[in-house]
């Protein structure tokens, strides 16, 4: 096969935990190219990541900004085959124009360029579990066509992204992939890559935060960067493309709020400095509580606080929301995947937290 | 077990008035003045430059001088350790004599009030929950030792000169407080007694206490309630400290505590006044409201150590 031939795979996002580690995957176990494309300016692409050397020229950097009109001007879009849309803001508290511009418009722009792709076989929008908004009980495998409400603007944008490929490119070879929250790089919790979740987590571990939104009987879906990548890398390689796959477990094997409070605080307690300052557990408010608590929060603590309270407001009322998340079309593509017990990839991941100090420390 | 009962409650404030925005123009706070005017701080008081914390303690007691005649003893309690000792740390420093470090407010205060029946007991180190600990010590002595009869219990403290007068987010007022525990049926009956303790947090930053403010006031209030053997609908008021108004709408909440009925009226006029908050409040609710016999208060306070105590009262 000529270079010209090779599928070329334009991952974005690729500064992040997953674009790197979907490129590697792709170069390890396929001849595809990949042409990883990151935030910067077009005429000035950073060399490819210390992870990545060894490749070649079969990784391509390119740079842009999605919010530009010509965010995608250093790629060659007649060779490119694949595109693996993950560029995105992903903060849940993310402004709302921040989240048009980047998460909505951005998806608008990878969509134009699709279009000029006369190679294209497939394009993967990556997306959310909770794209679903504050939607309660099953949560299919298919188009959100409503707009459900939202518990913050991260959540709508990406929403209002998984509409565009329908309005704009309806033939477009398309698979929204909507990916649940990464806990660890692996069912052996190493975390690299640190979200709401492990800051959350951090805040407790130090006592600055004793209460908590949401109801313990919400079910938490958690996923390893590990089967995030395997899921991203089968859509590309083929044959099993869904319109839409949830990149996730299902709720039978996932925990709720209440278990990974309790696991959490399980490992917290085998921790000596943890358990000699006896600190309880948090509890749990409803959401009106806790919005009382951030709207006072001012007057409640100091920056440690302020940060902690600022940092759980924006999923708050996503953790009384209760969903059963399908997974039916990930079974389809990654067939041989057996998922992780869920406690024990909580208990792993936060005893990992633990050790590493968040990550200030070496396991 | 014989019941034991607290009545005759004073208060005295530090004699001079500041609004919330001249004090932090004065540099008295470090939070800003939104800040703590949403918490719902207003005004608050602090001692004159010739005020001590004995003078404040000695306010208080005066009105009910004679309810506390023929007291059996006194626990006399501070919040800062500074207040238990009215003599002079230069003299010390000058003689190497550790006795004007010992000269003790408690001593005076049995002398000037001619109390002379009254053992002196001064209690320390449980900061702004020392009032609820006297009560809970005075019940303790009571049933112990009955022919003590009644027991003073005084709580006085005052800043010393230069200090900030907010502390972990409150604004804070020099004050004292004092009633009297006796086996006399009259006010409260002191239904429960609840002290826990986390000396582990004896150093806790203000952001610390303020994280551990919500689940250890929640198990306080639990395992006091469980206790007396009382539900959260079985409590007609809480009259708690003077700490950010939202705090208390969030606990009720969450404990089923009537939100209607957590009275804590004095927070914009004084602020946090040490560890007199609950008597304050209490006062203020008898002159808001006729509570009847019967009726079920708790009382509960959180303060440095890192402790908090409560205490369930029952109207006689």
């Amino acid at each position: 096969m000529t270079e010209a031939s090779a599928p070329q795979v334009l991952v974005t996002g690729g500064g992040g935990y997953l674009g790197q580690r979907l490129a590697r995957r792709l170069l390890e176990r396929s001849d595809a190219s990949v042409v990883l494309w990151v935030h910067g300016r077009p005429d000035a692409p950073p060399p490819p990541p210390a992870a990545l050397a060894g490749f070649g020229a079969r990784l391509r950097m390119a740079a842009g900004e999605l919010t530009d009109d010509g965010a995608f001007a250093g790629v060659d879009a007649h060779r490119v085959t694949h595109i693996v849309h993950g560029a995105a803001v992903t903060r849940f508290n993310v402004e709302s124009e921040l989240a048009d511009r980047v998460n909505v418009d951005g998806t608008r722009r990878v969509l134009a360029l699709a279009a000029r792709c006369d190679r294209l076989e497939h394009l993967t929008l990556v997306s959310t579990v909770y794209a679903a908004g504050l939607i309660s009980g099953e949560i299919a495998e298919a188009e959100l066509t409503r707009a459900p409400r939202f518990a913050n603007h991260y959540e709508r944008s990406k929403w209002e992204a998984e509409q565009l490929p329908r309005e704009l490119a309806p033939s477009l070879p398309a698979t929204i992939a909507r990916v649940a929250t990464v806990i660890a790089d692996d069912a052996g919790g190493v975390v690299t890559q640190r979200n709401a979740v492990h800051n959350t987590l951090k805040l407790l571990f130090h006592g600055l935060l004793s209460l908590l939104p949401g109801d313990p009987t919400t079910p938490v879906y958690f996923v390893t960067g590990d089967l995030v990548v395997d899921a991203l890398a089968a859509l590309v390689l083929g044959p099993v493309r869904p319109a839409v796959v949830h990149v996730s477990h299902g709720a039978e094997a996932s925990g709720t709020l209440g278990d990974l409070i309790d696991l959490a605080y399980e490992v917290f307690e085998r921790d000596p400095s943890f358990r000699a300052r006896r600190l309880l557990k948090p509890l749990l408010v409803d959401a009106g509580s806790f919005e009382l608590l951030v709207s006072g929060i001012d007057g409640f603590g100091g920056d440690a606080v302020r940060q902690a309270l600022i940092s759980v407001a924006p999923f708050a009322r996503q953790l009384f929301s209760s969903k059963h998340v399908r997974t039916d079309q990930l079974r389809a593509l990654l067939p041989d995947h057996q998922a992780p017990a869920p406690a024990e990839l909580v208990r792993n991941s936060v005893a990992n937290l633990v050790d590493t100090r968040w990550g200030r420390a070496t396991a | 077990m014989t019941d034991v009962f607290v009545h005759d409650f004073a208060l005295a404030l530090g004699r001079h008035e500041h609004t919330l925005e001249e004090s932090v123009a004065a540099g008295r706070t470090h939070s800003a003045a939104q800040a703590l005017r949403e918490a719902g701080f207003r005004r608050h008081r602090t001692a004159g430059d010739d005020e001590s914390a004995y003078d404040l303690a000695r306010r208080a007691v005066a009105p009910i001088a004679a309810a506390a005649a023929d007291a059996g003893a006194i626990i006399y309690a501070t919040c800062l350790p500074l207040n238990g000792n009215l003599g002079d740390e230069a003299r010390f420093r000058a003689t190497r004599d550790v006795k004007h470090l010992m000269d003790f407010p408690v001593s005076h205060l049995q002398a000037d009030f001619g109390l002379d029946r009254a053992a002196a007991i001064g209690l320390g180190q449980q900061a702004c929950t020392s009032m609820l600990g006297s009560m809970r010590i005075a019940r303790a002595l009571l049933r112990d030792e009955p022919e003590l009869g009644r027991v003073l219990c005084v709580s006085s403290d005052r800043f010393p000169p230069g200090a900030e007068y907010e502390q972990a987010y409150n604004l804070i007022s020099d004050g004292a407080a004092a009633c009297v525990v006796s086996l006399a049926p009259r006010g409260y009956r002191i239904v429960a007694c609840h002290h826990i303790t986390n000396g582990a947090l004896a150093r806790a930053s203000d952001d610390e206490t303020v994280g551990t403010y919500f689940s250890y006031t929640a198990r306080l209030l639990r395992e006091t309630l469980a206790k007396a053997a009382l539900t959260p609908g079985q409590i007609d008021w809480v009259v708690p400290q003077n700490t950010h108004a939202k705090a208390w709408t969030i606990l009720a909440r969450l404990l089923g505590l009537a939100e209607d009925r957590v009275f804590f009226r004095t927070i914009a006029d004084i602020g946090h006044v040490i560890s007199a908050d609950n008597v304050a409040n209490l006062i203020a609710l008898e002159a808001a409201v006729a509570v009847p016999s019967g009726a079920r208060l708790l009382l509960p306070m959180a303060g440095f150590g890192l402790n908090w105590q409560a205490v369930i009262l029952e109207k006689v």
